[in-house]
Formats: structure tokens, C-alpha cells, sequence
């Protein structure tokens, strides 16, 4: 059967491609103003693209705030750390 | 104690001497604390505020996030340690020269009416302030036991002091970020 396997082997690229995300977490000490300021001034978002963030963060425990390979989700992990917010890197959800 | 920022792009408040005493007192102490963390392993801290300074990077792999720790601890300690004492300088003071005294006993004493004190920060200052009273906030935290929730649980004596502290900082930075956020 060509085509499942075709499929699978599909899969298995896609799964080795999966890139890494960086996480920051919500915690209850970093000011919401503050965590908006970070996201806009590092990553160089829009106000309205930090707040949203920032809120998502708030609301939701965490969010995603950049993709991409590896070596670069650890120097935005160590970018966020160096401004106090709680921050991690791992695969991207499948 | 209110940051703002004149059109010359300039961002300054004026701070009462009792306020200028405890965030010397508190950055000093700050100093102290990153000083002896450069000293240790801190994959192993058992120092909660440590730890929180410095998270595990990798949620599920310890090996990955000593990988990290070793590759980054350094510089993020230099860096906040650079950060504590810009803000101390920029208190009018040489850093490390009182760590041991405590804040100004004179200035409790109505004899010495002494007026607030302007201070200025350029964009470094700036961002060593921000940061520094993150991590002072940071630490605090740790200290007053503040649950996910924001409940603090620390039983203590110093409890009520060490809360208007933590929250007096928080409104030092929120202003500072309003001020340059304009």
C-alpha cells in the first residue's frame, strides 16, 4: 500500500520539522504594563500586537511569542530572562 | 516619586530621602545576592529567588536546562548585577559603599527636613532601572511567599514592611513605564 506509507513518511518530515516556540509565562509579580513594554521593545511588535500578547499571557497562563529554530528560541529565552519574565522554549505542539 | 519625561526626551522623578535610602538599601542587597550566586551551581539553588532569576528554560528537561544555565547564567548575572549598580549610581551614591548601614536614621528626624532629590536617567538608566526593579520586585516576591494568585503567605514580623515595599516598587516601575511609553 504506497500511498500510507507515502503518508506516514510525510508525517515523520513534517514531525522532524516542527519548529520551537518560545513560551512566556504568566506569573504574578511582572506588571501587565510592563510585560506589554518587553514584548513591544524586544520583539518590535505593534502596541496593539504587545497588548494582545500580553493579555493572552494573562488570560491564559501562557503564550506563544515567536517561532522558529532553535538557536534563536534560546536567545529570545535568554532575552526575556534578562528582563525578569519567566520564560521557556520547547517543540512546537503537533 | 512620579517618573516623567520632559520633550527633550529626558526621564526624571524626584525622590524622598527615605525612598532613595531604601532603594539603595535594596539594590545593595540585590548586589550582595547575584554575587553569591556567581559563586554556585545554580542548577542547584536552593535559594527560590535564584531560581526564579534564572527559570529552567526547557519545562521538561532538566539536562537541557543546565545545558542552558551553563551557556547563559553568566552573562544574565553580569547583566543584572551591570543593572543594580547603574541604578545605584544614579542614586548619587558610590555602589557598595553601604551595604552594612541601614537607611538614613538622620532623615526620620525632623531636624534634617532634607528636599527631594531630582533624578535623571538617560536611555541606559532607563533600562537598568526597569530591569533591576524587576528583579528586585522578583525576589520579594520569592521572600513574601506570593502564591500564583497573587496571595501572599509569608507569617512573619517584617510581613507588613516588606509588602509596601514590594508594592511601592511596582509603582515606581509602572510609572517609569508609563513615562517613557508616552
Amino acid at each position: 500500500m504506497p500511498k500510507t506509507s507515502e503518508k506516514s513518511d510525510l508525517r515523520e518530515a513534517v514531525s522532524l520539522d516542527r519548529p520551537w516556540v518560545t513560551i512566556v509565562w504568566d506569573d504574578p509579580v511582572n506588571l501587565m504594563s510592563y510585560v506589554s513594554y518587553v514584548f513591544r521593545s524586544y520583539f518590535g511588535v505593534a502596541p496593539e500586537e504587545a497588548e494582545r500578547l500580553m493579555l493572552r499571557v494573562h488570560n491564559s497562563g501562557k503564550a506563544i511569542v515567536s517561532t522558529g529554530n532553535r538557536e534563536s528560541m534560546e536567545r529570545h529565552v535568554e532575552a526575556m530572562h534578562g528582563f525578569g519574565l519567566w520564560a521557556t522554549l520547547s517543540r512546537e505542539d503537533s | 516619586m512620579l517618573f516623567t519625561r520632559d520633550p527633550a526626551g529626558t526621564v526624571s522623578a524626584s525622590f524622598e530621602s527615605v525612598e532613595l535610602g531604601l532603594l539603595r538599601l535594596a539594590a545593595s542587597q540585590l548586589i550582595e545576592l547575584l554575587l553569591a550566586a556567581e559563586t554556585h551551581a545554580l542548577g542547584t539553588s536552593a535559594d527560590p529567588a535564584l531560581r526564579r532569576l534564572l527559570p529552567d528554560a526547557y519545562p521538561d528537561d532538566a539536562e537541557a536546562s543546565a545545558e542552558f544555565r551553563r551557556f547563559t547564567s553568566g552573562d544574565l548575572l553580569d547583566g543584572k548585577l551591570a543593572n543594580a549598580r547603574v541604578l545605584l549610581a544614579s542614586l548619587g551614591e558610590e555602589p557598595l559603599d553601604e551595604i552594612a548601614d541601614e537607611p538614613s536614621l538622620p532623615f526620620l528626624d525632623d531636624r534634617f527636613e532634607v528636599p527631594p532629590m531630582p533624578i535623571a536617567l538617560d536611555d541606559v538608566g532607563v533600562q537598568s532601572w526597569l530591569r533591576t526593579l524587576t528583579d528586585l520586585r522578583l525576589t520579594l516576591a520569592e521572600r513574601l511567599q506570593i502564591s500564583p494568585d497573587g496571595e501572599q503567605h509569608l507569617d512573619a514580623d517584617e510581613a507588613p514592611l516588606l509588602s509596601s515595599i514590594y508594592e511601592w516598587l511596582g509603582m515606581v516601575q509602572e510609572s517609569l513605564v508609563y513615562a517613557i511609553d508616552r
